[in-house]
């Protein structure tokens, strides 16, 4: 091997994210000061929103040097109220690649808090200047962190750190990286403004270089429902993740030690006395309900055995080999290997080779995953062509990937769990949008929750028209887990299915003021493109947007057709009033009378029809 | 002669008043239901093909019995029944002025009263709607369209528009002719020598016929009808023909265009079927006749598809339906060619007047 010219060398995350950060969106310097931005104040909505917090997120961006022409230094602080850090995880959090809290199945903005030490990182080999960190978790202390990255080693240099007594809570992050605001302005604000329009519960401050300042207070007072992290669905599932599940449900048999012969003895409630054998199986029977697993395990072979404690702790167990029926162990006190059969018709038969093979595939399925009841995971395993009995722990290859298959393919699965999804709700939505719009009409919609390929999804929608919206045609927001999806629309679905809708059939003309703002929540959104600007078009999906949107189009048409009444209402009395009085002028004239004839009160029975 | 002149004169007042009567009357109505707080109404015959028909009697198109009501109720009517009474109410102006006016005139006019016409066909309609209203031609209300003709002739006629009451003009007086507009429209017929109306269908053949001394070789009034006679035309004819008891002869080119003007001089036409006044059921269309042609020798033109299109459209008309009407229109689409008035100019300038026409008026005499 000393003599190959190619060595190979381990890189460490930081390395290989500093080599490829164009796929985190770090190419240019105006892509890379609006990805840093949105990094910064995802990950700050969502600290708030994991604490149940209300956020209120400032956002700066400052240039270094005002007089120096684009792309050029900028300072990007973000500083939110959320829950902190603490401040031994600090150096790690924001000084090291690959170093997050955000897993687990349940939806939030980001997924790995990976795109915030990117921008970091970008920072740092832009401008050479250190991340600066303060963070409260508790409103009274507060510790500041400069921190550089050691991208070879992928560890954190703390270049500074001080702690000091502070009145406010929570976590501001400044970084200090070359971009371009001239170009990524517009794109900026585009986000904030749609960001503050979907979290309405969040106040949110932005000043940009120009001192231009954006304010949004917060609209609606309750935050939506935080999602709970849940079990996945069998359609959302590969091999791989088989392969861990039922890694984690293994169960070994566990080293009877005196560390675990003191649980056994604690859990009979034997902590003094010391019991024969037969005693002590008398007293588990009686017991058994409230024993743990380790210790029922435990008691089953010593069930076998038929030893008490002391006996116990002089033996080590060798195997169990539960197809032959044979248990081996080494006696200390003898010195020899020992084995003896094991009883099949025993009660405690059961409770060894459950813990050995692994539980029962029906019992996997049901325990492991959400929405599989007794009757559905029999129906499976006949789909599948497993047996329901079967064994997980003796489950071969072939077997698991049959098993990975089928659960793809059976259809008759409950739809997954929404519980892990936190839509924002139709009430704060539909204040938001008011307040932003400030519509003539305005309404919206939760459509239930939906699922594509096992992930779980919620499609909410509303649609406001005319009042202060002053647009020629539909304006389309578009959403997906509470981030605004601001370029790249040409495919998108939501696009689609706006654009397919036949606003004449609602009374709406095409270039009618009109608002739609869409968001789609799912604990994975089928983006088409790495640039996560569009969603894709897949049937579920697709179905859920158009029915929502058919919904709010009808309310609209009911919308538009009173007030297309009382507009004409409103034109007939202007007709009236406009043209009577002619007439009544020209006739007088020809009849050759003097005094006009008296119409004003036709006028005002007009007036009281129009009531 | 002077006892006729008097007859006469009373007759033209007479109309006059009469029209004035019935705009004050249109005016009473309306007055009186605002003033009851009734919503006013018109009641408009209507003019929709359903509703003209033919009338043997009166061997005219006129009008059936179906109309509508416009109402001041009805948004969708209230515009344009503003339009009508304003037209009433400026018409009533103009004869009580005795001003005339343009159908121009009258789209420009309304914009000073606020009221909107959409563009001038909007207020053409108005105006024949008014015209139905009252069972009355626009010239009565004094509004003439753009188009003029010309008559030449031994008539005497009298002014009574305004700066010229009472002055008096012979219509031979200048070689050109008079158009026939306002001012002859509504001036009084006092004397003529004529025996008789020709009335040609182009303006060259009537410069000819003056040239030719024609009015006098037979004692005849020459109008030019310019084509399709417009109606200040058609008026005089009638009045011609009416109050000075001259008969009514027209000569016309050899197609079918040519025998449908005649017609139209004869029976009115479908767009005018709510007047009464425009037509000379007596007239007689002495050419040029299909037989002409061949009997004539003249050069033709081959007729186009529209030309035949339109023979086989004028067949099922009442009115071709019997006579040389029907008969012209056979040969017609037998010979399927078609010649002009300035044909007999192969024969000579004068043919037409020498020859042709004596010819063709002693024919007349037995029509």
């Amino acid at each position: 091997m000393s003599s190959s010219k190619e060595s190979f060398n381990q890189i460490s995350p930081s390395e290989f994210f500093y080599r490829n950060r164009d796929l985190a969106g770090f190419s240019n310097p105006t892509r890379s000061l609006y990805t840093a931005v949105r990094e910064f104040v995802e990950n700050a909505l969502d600290a708030c929103d994991q604490a149940g917090i209300l956020p209120d997120v400032y956002l700066s961006i400052k240039a270094v040097d005002d007089e120096q022409a684009d792309p050029k230094p900028y300072i990007l602080t973000v500083k939110d109220n959320g829950p902190g850090i603490d401040s031994k995880h600090i150096p790690l959090a924001f000084g090291t690649v690959l170093y997050g809290s955000k897993f687990g199945l349940k939806q939030a903005r980001g997924m790995f808090g990976l795109g915030a030490t990117m921008a970091i990182l970008y920072g740092q080999i832009t401008t050479n200047k250190p991340v600066v960190v303060k963070s409260s978790p508790d409103g009274q202390s507060q510790d500041e962190y400069e921190l550089l990255l050691d991208i070879q080693k992928n560890k954190p240099i703390i270049v500074k750190h001080n702690t000091k007594e502070v009145s406010k809570r929570g976590l501001s992050v400044s970084i200090c990286l070359e971009g371009d605001y001239s170009k990524a302005g517009a794109k900026i604000r585009d986000y904030v403004y749609q960001t503050s329009l979907i979290t309405p519960y969040a106040t949110i401050t932005f000043e940009d270089p120009k001192g231009e300042k954006f304010h949004q207070t917060k609209i609606v007072k309750t935050m939506p429902l935080p999602p709970t992290i849940i079990k996945p669905h069998p359609h959302g599932i590969d091999v791989e993740t088989i392969r861990r599940m039922m890694a984690d449900s293994h169960f070994q048999i566990p080293t009877v030690d005196n560390k675990m012969i003191e649980k056994v003895r604690k859990e009979l409630g034997l902590k003094k006395n010391n019991l024969n054998y037969s005693e002590i199986m008398e007293k588990a029977s009686k017991r058994w309900p409230g024993l743990s697993r380790h210790v029922r395990v435990v008691i089953a072979v010593m069930s076998f055995l038929k030893m008490d404690f002391e006996k116990l702790s002089k033996i080590r167990i060798d195997d169990m080999d539960i197809a032959n029926k044979i248990l081996a162990y080494w006696d200390f006190g003898e010195s020899k290997s020992v084995s003896i059969d094991l009883d099949p018709e025993s009660e405690y038969y059961k409770q060894l080779t459950n813990t050995v093979q692994g539980e029962t595939l029906i019992s996997f399925l049901t325990k492991r995953f959400q929405r599989i009841g007794q009757a559905t995971a029999v129906k499976f395993t006949a789909f599948a062509n497993l047996k329901p009995e079967k064994r997980i722990g003796t489950m071969t290859n072939q077997e698991l990937v049959k098993l990975s298959d089928s659960l793809q393919k059976f259809e008759d699965f409950l739809s997954p769990d929404p519980s892990c999804l936190a839509p924002l709700g139709e009430e704060p939505l539909k204040k938001g949008m008011e307040q932003f719009f400030k519509p003539d009409f305005l309404e919206v919609v939760q459509r239930g929750a939906s699922a594509y390929s096992g992930f779980p999804f919620i499609a909410e929608m509303g649609i406001a028209y005319g009042g202060e919206i002053k647009s020629v045609g539909q304006t389309v927001y578009r959403f997906a887990n509470r981030i605004p999806l601001l370029y790249d629309e040409g495919s998108d679905v939501v696009l689609k299915v706006v654009n397919e809708i036949d606003w004449t059939r609602y009374k709406v003309k095409n270039d009618a003021p009109l608002v739609i703002v869409s968001h789609i929540c799912s604990t994975r959104i089928p983006y088409k493109t790495v640039g996560k600007e569009n969603v894709a078009d897949r049937p579920e999906i697709e179905r859920e947007l158009r029915l929502a949107l058919q919904f709010l189009a009808r309310k609209l048409a009911t919308f538009m057709s009173k007030r297309g009444h009382a507009e004409m209402e409103k034109k007939r009395a202007n007709l009236y009033s406009k043209y009577i009085p002619l007439v009544a002028q020209f006739c007088t004239e020809l009849a050759g009378k003097k005094k006009e004839p008296d119409y004003k009160k036709m006028l005002k029975m007009e007036a009281m029809v129009e009531e | 002669m002077k006892n006729k002149s008097k007859k006469i004169s009373k007759t033209s007042e007479e109309r006059r008043e009469s029209l004035a009567r019935l705009l004050q009357e249109q005016g009473l109505k309306i007055y009186s239901e605002l003033d009851r707080g009734e919503f006013p109404k018109f009641s408009v015959p209507s003019r929709s093909v359903s509703n003209i028909v033919y009338d043997k009697k009166l061997r005219q198109y006129v009008l059936g019995n179906t109309a509508s009501i416009r109402s001041a109720r009805n948004m969708s009517q209230l515009r344009s029944f503003a339009q009508l009474i304003w037209l009433a109410f400026f018409a009533n102006r103009l004869v009580q002025e005795k001003k005339s006016s343009t159908l121009r005139d009258i789209y420009y006019s309304s914009q000073a009263f606020s009221i909107d016409f959409e563009d001038q066909p909007e207020s053409d309609n108005i105006i024949v709607d008014l015209e139905a209203v009252l069972a009355r031609p626009r010239e009565d209300l004094h509004i003439f369209p753009e188009e003029r003709s010309s008559v030449f002739g031994d008539l005497t006629i009298e002014y009574t528009v305004p700066g010229y009451e009472g002055k008096r003009t012979n219509l031979s007086d200048h070689p050109d002719g008079y158009l026939i507009g306002p001012s002859l429209s509504s001036a009084e017929l006092v004397d003529t020598s004529a025996e008789l109306v020709i009335a040609i269908e182009k303006g060259g053949l009537f410069t000819r016929f003056v040239e030719e001394k024609i009015d006098k070789k037979f004692k005849a009034i020459i109008v030019d009808t310019a084509g399709q006679a417009p109606r200040a035309t058609r008026y005089l004819l009638k009045r011609l023909h009416n109050e000075m008891g001259l008969p009514v002869v027209i000569l016309t080119d050899g197609d079918v265009y040519g025998e449908h003007i005649a017609m139209v001089i004869k029976s009115g036409s479908a767009n005018a079927a709510h007047l009464r006044e425009l037509t000379v059921p007596d007239a007689k269309w002495i050419g040029v006749w299909a037989t002409d042609i061949e009997k004539y020798k003249l050069p033709t033109i081959p007729m186009t598809e529209s030309d035949i299109k339109r023979i086989y459209d004028l067949q099922k008309d009442p009115r071709y339906q019997e006579g040389i009407w029907k008969k012209e229109l056979e040969v017609f689409l037998k010979i399927k060619r078609k010649a002009e008035l300035e044909a007999f100019s192969k024969y000579g300038l004068t043919n037409i007047t020498d020859k042709y026409l004596p010819e063709k008026l002693e024919i007349a005499k037995s029509l």
